[in-house]
């Protein structure tokens, strides 16, 4: 007796705690702020897209104004072989909690954005898109491409704040239709008659007005139907049906046939003008990276896994006749700065900044100079967004861009990659 | 078993029968039956709303969850197959054990059902989609001729040739009476897009990107572009097949009873 009060008194304080963790993870939980960006695969991100200039402006409105994403973004060189590519088909999107913002318009390199598109590898596409907030909340905006059947790739998200508006009116979306009609996309089509209301209950109301004839008017149902059918055997098991059966069968049959052609031919009276769903890539004329005069071949590589630094040597020649400061190494979108040029712009609220987080061994490469150069991106950003697993990918390359200034400030970039060493110790 | 022994089961099997046959007449037995019926009927269609709701989500999901899916090539082929199939399946054991027409009626509606619920709890309050976009489409009109075709020819190859047939071509036209407004042409931003299209362009769905849509394309091979009426008359072909070949498939199911049997 004693054991099983002993028993009774673990198990209630077994619950007890249970109870108390579930709700103490709960309180600890954090803000789900994810969107790939640290998920995928280091070098896979650092071998796909790079992202720059990417611009959330403002970063606090009310429902119903607008905001603005813009940026530029390269393909790289370096896209894996076995990965589909995004030269084939492509689709600018928006990470945000799903529809929290209507999306207004979106484009790349001026052309608008509706559609899927390809992009060749190699080039700069500057995108634009213009969001209206819907819901009011605090999101994680990112821009965001969907590659056909490799996946998602996604641009550093800033932090977005959507209060309530004034008013308290609810959200509409109005826009004008060819025909000329003004509509609310929010609620067009579901009320009053004709609409998806409407004919969801009068189906609703036949389907059960259905049902109940079968299964509510007969006397007898499952198991006395079952109990004759075995008895009279299948030969004779349609004489369960009756001659009303028949009769309120035709009714339905012939009362669905008309209303089905009424609501047809209804619709096609209210609405003569349709047209299929449309479909199908639109094309879009790439930028060419503006590389200026430096010639950068990369000789080596290494990650340094207790540093988190990864070290890159590269000959460059200044083909030019203006001298250029290496200012910034960007891979997977982390921007490692060199603190001693102290060019770049760095928008507001924008993540992912090591400001002092590329070293270069020379300050000025200088017209006609050629030189090996060491650039040493360090930084505890490494660790934080998932890049040492670098060492551990089955494909152990990188890729990213550097910017470069020349002496009256103008900024080039291009791609350098390949193959890297991991240091363990 | 020995075959005295197999005729002496089969002897009190048919003296169970004729109880049960005499049962029918005693109203406390119809009575106790009627409630039994009524936790069978409940059981019924809690698997068949389980069971429709898992199979439609996977086969036909996105086509019914988005109104800029339901185009008039690919949606109106999809949607009737995967209800088929799993109608068919069912219609079978009913029909020969119980001779009621209601299944195709039963799933129907009770997709129906579950699926506005889900639509408004599911897209509408927790991911804040409009209802506008996201509506179900519905089939119940379809299920009816289906078992209306049953209950009038009493037979399982005819109705298949009729109301599966039906069942297949009239989708379109079904659901045109309250999608037809999604189909109104307007201009945006120089480009031609449905009202369908324009709604899946401005309610961001972050992992349903546009290409992902698998909807009518341009092609070579129409007739004279009369797409919906031939999608329509494959699409009754299609249910005609697959009407029967489920059915086939429930027989086969219906036939397990055997194993049960043995096994009690």
């Amino acid at each position: 007796m004693n054991r099983i009060v002993a028993r009774k008194t673990w198990f209630k304080g077994l619950q007890f705690h249970s109870v108390l963790a579930v709700l103490a993870l709960m309180l600890l939980a954090g803000d789900v702020m994810a969107h790939g960006e640290r998920a995928q695969l280091a070098s896979m991100r650092m071998r796909t897209v790079h992202w720059f200039d990417t611009q959330v402006t403002p970063l606090n409105v009310k429902v119903g104004d607008l905001v603005t994403v813009t940026g530029k973004l390269v393909t790289s060189e370096w896209w894996p072989k076995h990965m589909p590519s995004i030269e084939e088909t492509v689709f600018l999107n928006i990470g945000v909690p799903g529809p929290t913002f209507l999306r207004l318009h979106s484009e790349v390199n001026g052309v608008p954005m509706m559609r899927s598109t390809a992009f060749p590898l190699g080039k700069v596409y500057e995108y634009k898109t213009v969001l209206r907030a819907r819901v009011a909340g605090r999101y994680h905006v990112h821009p965001l491409l969907n590659v056909k059947d490799a996946g998602s790739l996604v641009a550093k998200g800033s932090w977005l704040e959507v209060a309530e508006n004034d008013s308290g009116e609810p959200f509409v979306n109005e826009i004008t239709t060819l025909p000329g009609d003004t509509i609310d996309l929010e609620t067009y089509g579901l009320s009053g008659f004709g609409g998806v209301y409407f004919w969801h209950v009068v189906w609703i109301v036949v389907g059960i007005a259905y049902l109940v004839y079968w299964l509510g008017t007969k006397r007898e149902l499952f198991i006395p139907r079952f109990i004759r059918i075995r008895a009279l055997g299948q030969d004779r098991a349609n004489e369960l049906l009756t001659k009303n059966d028949f009769v309120v069968s035709s009714i339905f049959f012939t009362l669905t046939l008309a209303l089905i052609l009424t609501g047809y031919l209804w619709a096609e009276n209210r609405y003569p003008i349709t047209i299929p769903l449309q479909t199908g890539l639109v094309d879009v004329e790439p930028i060419d990276i503006p590389a200026g005069d430096l010639e950068v071949v990369v000789d080596h590589a290494t990650y340094e896994l207790a540093g988190r630094s990864l070290t890159m040597r590269m000959n460059m020649t200044n083909n030019g006749t203006s001298p250029i400061r290496i200012a910034e190494f960007l891979t997977a979108n982390i921007r490692f700065m060199n603190a001693k040029v102290g060019e770049g712009e760095i928008y507001e609220g924008e993540e992912m900044i090591s400001r002092d987080g590329l070293t270069v061994s020379i300050d000025t490469i200088a017209p006609g100079q050629s030189v090996d150069v060491d650039l040493v991106a360090s930084d505890a950003l490494w660790e934080k967004y998932r890049m040492t697993g670098l060492i551990h990918d089955p494909d152990s390359r990188f890729a990213g861009l550097i910017f470069y200034y020349d002496d009256v400030g103008t900024r080039y970039y291009q791609e350098v990659g390949g193959a890297v060493l991991p240091e363990f110790f | 078993m020995s075959q005295a022994q197999a005729e002496e089961v089969t002897e009190i099997e048919a003296k169970r029968r004729l109880l049960d046959i005499k049962s029918l007449d005693n109203p406390k037995a119809l009575k106790l039956y009627r409630r039994f019926d009524g936790i069978l009927i409940l059981v019924l269609f809690t698997f068949l709303t389980l069971g429709i709701q898992i199979q439609f989500t996977l086969t036909a999901g996105d086509w019914d969850y988005w109104i800029d899916w339901r185009d008039r090539r690919w949606w109106p082929l999809i949607s009737p197959f995967t209800l088929l199939l799993f109608i068919g399946a069912f219609t079978y054991g009913i029909w020969y054990r119980l001779r009621l027409p209601i299944i195709a009626t039963a799933v129907t509606l009770l997709l129906c059902l579950v699926s506005w619920l889900s639509r408004y709890l599911n897209f509408v309050e927790f991911a804040n989609f409009p209802m506008s976009f996201t509506f179900p489409s519905t089939y119940i009109g379809l299920a009816i001729l289906l078992d209306c075709a049953l209950a009038m020819t009493r037979s399982l190859v005819v109705s298949a040739m009729i109301g599966g047939g039906l069942f297949g071509a009239l989708v379109y036209p079904l659901n045109w009476a309250f999608m037809a407004p999604y189909k109104v042409p307007v201009e945006f931003n120089g480009t031609l897009m449905s009202v369908a299209d324009l709604m899946g362009y401005e309610y961001i769905r972050t992992t349903t990107p546009e290409y992902l849509r698998i909807i009518e394309e341009s092609t070579l091979r129409t007739f004279g572009g009369s797409v919906t009426p031939l999608t329509a008359v494959f699409a009754g072909l299609c249910g005609i097949v697959i009407y029967a070949i489920f059915l086939y498939a429930g027989s086969w199911i219906n036939g397990l009873d055997k194993y049960a049997k043995r096994i009690v």
